[in-house]
């Protein structure tokens, strides 16, 4: 008995353990970048002794990013394309993954189809063709160009799918015996069951978008149209040394991320669980 | 059987796809083969008359849309647009900061096939130049050039080195040449004599070294050189008889030692941190710790304007002066590279006559001018332009600098080759491999032989 | 006629209202799931049957279902038609051409494929994507399940853990990799810093995490480092689908931890675990941008030792516009994703089958 209580004790400070070093190893980088936020470029690799925050932290680091580069236009154009991007990819998302799960009609399989075999072609496989065909539309260097990209994937589709799919049809049968048009069962029965879904899209959609860098590459030229991700590794490569900006600068360009994933976390697991992405 | 229709229908989509596109985009683009007869029936008419043109036709409002890049960080761009908009107040010129980082990238996707609007683009480097000629994104000179009677020998020949099949497609505006930048800080502390204006490439190894201290916490590094390929490679072309098409590169050994020697010794910095820090060659030298910094003579503008908004540190510095490229033994010193900063019109623009005239207008005396009042290199140079550039404030005042502008003999860096973007793309490859050590020097230099030979 | 037509009209409905309504009756009470699918199905027959007599519409019950669900479809699905189907139908017939974006577009046929074996810097990305692969995929399943199964018991803070795992995927790659660069600078960063002070690696061999045959090494760290809190939620959701009832049982029968593990858990999260390979596979194939923030410098240029396929499509296409033949190694790549694909329906079929 005793053994056994300690076995389990042990088994305890293992796992403490454990989690302490993972735990340890997933938040260093995230305080050293924002130790040496507030450093001045000689002390950020200073080591022996490390100071986590200097005696005299320049916190004007903060304030110098946004006049050095035009940090509030980038802030602002990347705001404007995550909130966008999210609401319409949310809404044509959800809409047309009712027709698919719940709905009889021809060509479902077919049309579903297209979608599946697309979620598994990388999107480099076609960016360049995509190019061309948006230019031709005049979308090269328009932030239109990247709400088009990104608002109508097919993953959306197909998440939301999966998790329609758990809801059971009975509910669907009974509102439309009741007399409820398919609009009306979307939108009082669908839409208010599927929070954990929704919020595990909201939660990718906004941050693959924020983060998104090789279509803002590709598609957005002109300083103005630049995205924060852009804006920063346009910093990072005109005033390399200035560490101190640089980890300010994306110090600043996590805080919306994570402000998002705090506030959706709590369906997340929920969310994954019931949209068979777990398989 | 099946493989060939399947081919076959994919030809029609993809055909039936670009009739869909061509009849969208409007009419201006015409087919490319029509285009060069038609230029030579319409320009000689014309362009006599362009000179008179751009003044009568004060009522009627021009736009152009000019590719640039770093707007905010180059004086240069808005003081030309500056100039030429009040001479010509008709003319709009507006300009679109592509940025330059990926600029040439960037321009050649924007002109790729027809709906670019742009109408003037800026050439920033020959590689990127030849995949525009090929693209037909830009469109020949030779017609205006000839009706307006261009003197191109004004050019020192740069202008010979870009010609594509008896072409020309871009006029040069701006003309760099390496020299070497010091400081002289570093060498009085060292009590080291100076760089001079005739030094070998074994007497500038040696002098790097003299200066170095590898002493911990007090580093200086005796040379440096920036991640680019041109800061090695190009020092072995300097002899005249190779050049970077030639597909054989056993000729860049001695280089490559010199630098991956001094880089052991500590004499320079390691390629492998500047590549993670991606440390720019402007904040590695305005740091105070390097020496000598072989660079483009576009980095003496940089100096000057820097050091007067007092975002350099004039106390690790402030005291820089300037010295020819070192030589191969038995080459006339001045021998130097050059890096051609061009105007092009492009295929897509509408208002072609109009544009040629702001090519021909900053690339001519006046926008030379314009260009040497910030201290920048124009592509005409003259000994009034070096005169305005050596005695502008914050110029190096020591003798020897002024005497590093005379330039003896200027290679281009990359001259023109129907491939010679992808000998670019190979050889920097090879030249990150043998920098990092992934491969010694032998190995890497046989890489790149045998990929551009497999070119050919 | 017409009152004729109405007479029987009226018979038939009401013969049908009275089926239907036996129908639902019977569809009520039912509690076999199959049966109440299929008598589902009926009522809806009778439904459409009686629609249409009863209006003599000329749009059936079933085309206006179609267009009603064809509505829901199709603000998403214009979208995804015109900036992506239509792109990959041209990227798969661009493979079979030489275009250079500009000029007039000529048929190759296959020697675009047929370019790529004699292509040194085609296999080096090759053999680096797949070495990058094989790296990735089993360190971060491994990683990600261990995780999981300790967060998924009762340990205090729990879900503290849970949002930090999840911080590194949230975080941008350009903010993340300039912080990882510093950390692993060769000659100043802080690691190279504690291998030199205390574990007195040689100063001439530390680490140069960013070149040679460390590149590689430093993208499988980051990426695992990066991409496991994702993966962590996954095998999350999969074992809180596991019945406690199992482990109860166990735990009666005296089986340890790993046991438990060995007999339950493992087996339990299998289709989990598939679906986690898979998409780890694919998601490998597609790395680009972490690449090129850590190996690619100032000018983002990547050597022989760190260049992947999609750095090389990017490279032909929007450097060298050669568009026909960047698209062929597309092909290679989409080939890749789609054995992997076809792998995970074989495994879920026979799973289903099972």
């Amino acid at each position: 008995m005793r053994s056994a209580r300690k076995r389990a004790i042990l088994g305890k400070v293992i796992v403490y353990l454990l989690l302490i070093i993972i735990a340890a190893a997933m938040i260093t980088p995230f305080l050293w970048m924002f130790s040496a936020a507030i450093k001045s470029d000689r002390e950020v690799f200073k080591m022996n002794p490390f100071v986590f925050i200097p005696k005299v932290p320049k916190w004007s680091n903060y304030l110098d990013i946004w006049t050095r580069i035009p940090f509030a236009k980038f802030v602002e154009n990347t705001v404007f394309l995550t909130i966008v991007v999210t609401i319409l990819q949310l809404l044509t998302s959800s809409f047309a993954a009712y027709s698919f799960a719940k709905l009889r009609f021809r060509y479902r399989n077919g049309l579903f189809l297209a979608y599946i075999a697309t979620i598994a072609m990388p999107w480099q496989v076609y960016m360049v063709p995509q190019f061309i065909l948006m230019r031709k539309m005049g979308l090269n260097d328009k932030l239109l160009a990247i709400i088009c990209l990104q608002a109508f994937s097919a993953f959306g589709v197909f998440l939301m799918k999966q998790f329609y799919e758990s809801i059971p049809d009975d509910l669907c049968e009974a509102a439309r015996i009741d007399g409820l048009s398919e609009y009306q069962i979307y939108r009082k029965i669908m839409l208010p069951l599927s929070k954990p879904a929704l919020a595990t899209l909201i939660i990718f959609t906004f941050v693959n978008t924020w983060n998104d860098y090789l279509g803002p590459l590709i598609y957005l030229k002109t300083q103005e149209k630049k995205t924060i991700q852009l804006g920063l590794k346009m910093f990072i490569s005109q005033y390399s040394s200035d560490y101190g900006l640089i980890m300010a600068g994306s110090m600043l360009s996590l805080i919306p991320v994570l402000i998002v994933f705090l506030c959706f976390q709590n369906y997340f697991v929920e969310g994954v669980a019931n949209t068979g992405l777990k398989g | 059987m099946k493989k060939r229709i399947i081919s076959l229908m994919m030809s029609a989509v993809l055909a039936s796809m670009l009739a869909g596109c061509a009849a969208a985009a409007p009419a201006p683009a015409p087919a490319p083969a029509a285009e060069p007869a038609a230029e030579e029936a319409a320009a000689p008419e014309e362009a006599p008359a362009a000179e008179e043109t751009a003044e009568a036709d004060a009522g009627e409002p021009v736009t152009l849309k000019w590719a640039i890049w770093d707007e905010s960080t180059t004086q240069y761009w808005g003081d030309i647009k500056a100039a030429y908009e009040a001479k010509n107040p008709n003319v709009k010129i507006e300009m679109v900061d592509l940025g330059s980082q990926d600029y040439m990238t960037v321009l050649a996707t924007e002109l790729s096939g027809s709906g670019s609007d742009f109408d003037v683009v800026t050439i920033k480097d020959v590689p990127g130049y030849a995949t525009l000629v090929q693209k037909n994104a830009i469109i020949p000179l030779d017609d205006y050039i000839s009706a307006d009677g261009v003197d191109l020998s004004k050019y020192a020949g740069a202008t010979d080195q870009v010609v594509v099949d008896g072409k020309l497609y871009e006029l040069p505006f701006r003309n760099d040449f390496w020299v070497l930048f010091y400081n002289k800080d570093i060498f009085d502390a060292a009590g080291v004599d100076y760089p001079t204006n005739d030094m070998t490439w074994d007497e500038y190894d040696a002098l790097a070294r003299k200066v170095t201290d590898t002493s911990f916490g007090s580093q200086i590094y005796g040379a440096h050189y920036h991640t680019w390929r041109s800061t090695v490679q190009l020092c072995a072309v300097l002899d005249g008889k190779h050049t970077i098409l030639d597909g054989n590169y056993d000729f860049m050994k001695p280089t490559y030692e010199m630098v991956l020697n001094q880089e052991k010794d500590g004499v320079c910095r390691k390629y492998t941190d500047l590549k993670t820090e991606g440390l720019h060659y402007s904040a590695a030298f305005s740091g105070g710790d390097v020496a000598m910094l072989n660079m483009g003579s576009w980095f003496i503008a940089t100096m000057m304007t820097n050091l007067a908004s007092g975002e350099y540190d004039p106390s690790l510095c402030g005291n820089w002066g300037i010295v020819k490229y070192p030589h191969a033994e038995g080459v006339e010193p001045g021998s130097t590279l050059g890096t051609i900063t061009g105007l092009s019109v492009t295929t897509a623009c509408d208002t072609p006559d109009a544009a040629w005239d702001f090519v021909k207008w900053v690339s001519g005396e006046e926008g030379a001018a314009v260009m040497a009042s910030s201290g920048n290199f124009p592509a005409i140079m003259t000994d009034e332009v070096k005169a305005a550039i050596t005695s502008l404030e914050g110029f190096p005042t020591d003798d020897a600098s002024k005497e590093a502008l005379n330039v003896s003999n200027l290679y281009l860096e990359v001259p023109y080759a129907a491939n010679v973007s992808e000998i670019n793309s190979i050889l920097d490859s090879y030249h990150g491999s043998i920098m990092t050590g992934e491969m010694s020097i032998d190995e890497g230099i046989d890489a790149m032989n045998k990929e551009v030979s497999a070119l050919q | 006629m017409e009152k004729m037509t109405g007479i029987s009209n009226s018979g038939q409905i009401e013969e049908l209202q009275n089926a239907l309504t036996q129908t639902i009756e019977k569809a009520r009470h039912e509690t076999d799931d199959r049966v109440k699918r299929k008598l589902f199905v009926q009522i809806e027959n009778y439904n459409s049957r009686i629609d249409k007599l009863r209006s003599g519409r000329l749009i059936s019950r079933q085309t206006r279902r179609n267009l009603v669900a064809y509505s829901f479809i199709a603000p998403n699905f214009i979208g995804f038609c015109v900036f992506t189907l239509i792109p990959i139908v041209f990227a798969f017939a661009l493979a079979f051409m030489k275009w250079d974006g500009s000029n007039p577009i000529s048929f190759e046929g296959f020697g675009n494929f047929g370019r790529l074996w004699s292509d040194t810097f085609f296999k080096a990305a090759l053999k680096n994507t797949i070495i990058y692969c094989i790296g990735t995929v089993p360190l971060t399943m491994v990683a990600s399940l261990a995780l999981a199964i300790i967060l998924n018991q009762k340990v205090f803070g729990r879900g503290i853990f849970r949002t930090l795992a999840f911080f590194p995927y949230v975080a941008s790659l350009v903010a993340i990799t300039s912080v990882w660069k510093l950390l692993f600078h060769p000659s100043k960063g802080p690691v190279n810093n504690i291998l030199y002070t205390f574990f007195h690696v040689p100063q001439e061999e530390l680490p140069q995490w960013f070149s040679g045959s460390l590149v590689v090494v430093s993208m499988i760290l980051f990426s695992v480092w990066k991409y496991m809190g994702y993966y962590m939620v996954i095998y999350l959701a999969g074992l809180q689908g596991i019945p406690g009832e199992l482990y109860e049982a166990a735990a009666l029968d005296g089986a340890g931890t790993w046991n438990q593990f060995r007999y339950i858990t493992w087996p339990q999260l299998s289709s989990t675990t598939f679906f986690v390979v898979v998409m780890l596979t694919i998601n490998c194939f597609k790395i680009y941008d972490v690449a090129v923030m850590l190996a690619g410098g100032g000018s983002g240029e990547l050597t022989v030792s760190a260049t992947v396929l999609v750095y090389y499509i990017y490279q032909k296409a929007f450097i060298d516009w050669d568009l026909g033949y960047s698209s062929a190694i597309a092909m290679v790549l989409f080939l890749m994703v789609l054995v992997v694909t076809i792998i995970q329906f074989r495994g879920q079929a026979r799973k289903e089958a099972a």
